[in-house]
């Protein structure tokens, strides 16, 4: 971390004064300190430490606001509780807004107010970003991304082969040298995405997906130049970048020409595209963007795929992701799939849009500095998990199965640890 | 700057606890990493894997693609992740002495 430059300062307060922003300057106003968030925070709660309240991180934030906007603040900033923006200032930011949240949103829904209190926190991350501040080991999957076009490097030919490996075998598993995964194809109707931990070193999920897909008879490819749903930007809160690779996927689909663009299991990767987009690059979409999770529900409601109802008779739960369930409405699609394939479904408590983070969100997973606290937060989900008596534990998330898989041997949960599009390909009944 | 301790040797690591000098990785590192995440003793498959992952880093600067693991192996994929609980990442390329992968893993 360099010294805090007068060049890069102003940048960082370019963020807080800029007046089209009234969200942003209405929630930074309104926190009256009623601590009611604390206990809302995983943070808080693995170490009731006043340093992990909520509150302290839009305080941050507000006090800066405050010395820089405000009369009070620049003529008598002790009165206000103002804060100059110098170096130490800065990393306490890092520490409050990369290290010690998951930008999960459980404390916004807890706040007393309504105070978008993650809204805050990513414009703070935002702030840190203008000014060098975000943690290399978070920038360097950034980075991967703009460079290489994917955010694990991972060159078009490593990609074409692995693809055509698993098509092999997909032809094997269903017996039919018909069934295929698309690459390419323009025209279809839908334009499928990955997470490209999936062809590097998970491609179970891409299996069970082609699958699933070759059962709903789906007119679909994928495209080896922009198959990669997540956008790292979003949590390191490069705008530039943000905006680039979320440009990259609605130039690819326009390219591809097709229908539907369905993002695969990844929950910030959804919100990041579906619910951001949008906004990073200022347009409607004119084409349906939706999630794995929503498409394998509309094949089972509309008879496109059938599942073995006797299919699972272990315990089985769900983690909701929270980008995708709180942040993103998608809530009752992976309960509907599950139900109708595992006999014995425990929900954990809480669950749905009061669900407990992995502790694996907001790019912790990618933030090596931070590991011991989040795997000491993982115990919350280890709890929640042992609770249910549950054997699997389905996830529509791609990171916060990394993040379960870590939790279950730190915990030694035992149990397995699946995504929907693996439950639904191992029930499929195929005719 | 982090460091593990296993059976009396002191290893620099970075948070997740993949080395932070790989150089000083050997067939001894390994077993000692492998043994931290409950692998009491690799077999002829897992060293198979970290040999596959090891020279596939040292020769590009990257960990190979499960593909190439599996292919160059024999060893099924399933299997692969019952020999490394932790998975390819976390678990097969930290024993195998490489820095941490980007991405979510």
């Amino acid at each position: 971390m360099g010294v805090l430059t007068e060049e890069k300062k102003k940048l960082g307060l370019e963020v807080l004064s800029s007046h089209e922003d009234s969200k942003l300057i209405t929630h930074l106003n309104s926190c009256v300190h009623c601590g009611l968030c604390a206990k809302s925070c995983i943070y808080y709660q693995v170490d009731p430490n006043e340093h992990y309240v909520p509150a302290k991180k839009v305080d941050i934030v507000s006090s800066i606001y405050r010395r820089y906007n405000t009369f009070l603040g620049r003529k008598a900033p002790w009165l206000t509780n103002a804060k100059n923006l110098d170096d130490t200032t800065a990393e306490e930011m890092v520490d409050l807004l990369f290290g010690s949240c998951t930008m999960c949103g459980r404390c916004t829904p807890h706040c007393s107010i309504g105070v978008d209190i993650n809204y805050v926190v990513r414009k703070g991350r935002e702030m840190l970003s203008r000014m060098g501040y975000v943690p290399e080991t978070l920038q360097a999957t950034v980075n991967a991304a703009m460079e290489t076009g994917n955010n694990m490097g991972i060159t078009t030919e490593e990609f074409v082969d692995t693809i055509t490996w698993l098509e092999d075998d997909l032809k094997f598993e269903v017996n039919d040298d018909n069934a295929n995964i698309p690459l390419n194809v323009k025209g279809r109707d839908v334009m499928y995405t990955l997470n490209p931990r999936e062809p590097k070193f998970f491609p179970l999920s891409i299996s069970a997906m082609a699958k699933v897909f070759f059962a709903a008879k789906e007119s679909w490819s994928l495209s080896t130049k922009m198959y990669d749903v997540t956008n790292y930007a979003f949590f390191s809160g490069n705008m530039e970048e943000a905006d680039a690779i979320a440009q990259r996927m609605d130039d690819e689909m326009n390219n591809m020409d097709a229908n539907r663009c369905v993002l695969a299991e990844c929950g910030h990767g959804s919100r990041a595209y579906k619910w951001e987009g949008p906004n990073y690059i200022q347009k409607k979409l004119p084409y349906e963007v939706l999630t794995s999770v929503e498409l394998l529900a509309q094949y089972i409601r509309d008879g496109k795929v059938k599942v073995d109802p006797e299919h699972l008779t272990e315990v089985v739960t769900l983690h909701d992701p929270c980008n995708l369930v709180r942040e993103g409405g998608t809530v009752d699609d992976q309960r509907y799939v599950i139900n109708k394939i595992a006999k014995n479904f425990v929900e954990m408590t809480p669950h749905g849009i009061d669900n407990l983070c992995c502790g694996g969100g907001g790019g912790q997973l990618a933030m090596s500095e931070y590991n011991e606290r989040r795997m000491k937060i993982a115990g919350l989900k280890a709890e929640q998990i042992k609770k249910t008596g549950a054997t699997i534990v389905v996830t529509p998330c791609h990171n916060c199965v990394d993040q379960l898989m870590q939790t279950n041997a730190e915990y030694k949960l035992n149990v397995k640890i699946m995504t929907l599009a693996e439950l639904v390909a191992d029930a499929l009944i195929l005719e | 700057m982090a460091t593990i301790e296993i059976e009396g040797k002191v290893f620099e690591v970075d948070g997740d606890g993949f080395l932070s000098q790989p150089e000083i990785w050997n067939d001894e590192v390994a077993r000692l990493i492998a043994k931290q995440d409950g692998i009491e003793e690799l077999n002829e498959k897992h060293w198979a894997i970290i040999k596959i992952i090891r020279n596939n880093w040292e020769e590009k600067g990257m960990a190979p693609m499960i593909r190439v693991i599996c292919q160059e192996t024999g060893v099924r994929l399933r299997e692969i992740y019952e020999l490394f609980p932790l998975g390819p990442a976390r678990g097969a390329c930290r024993v195998a002495g490489l820095p941490k992968p980007d991405g979510c893993v």
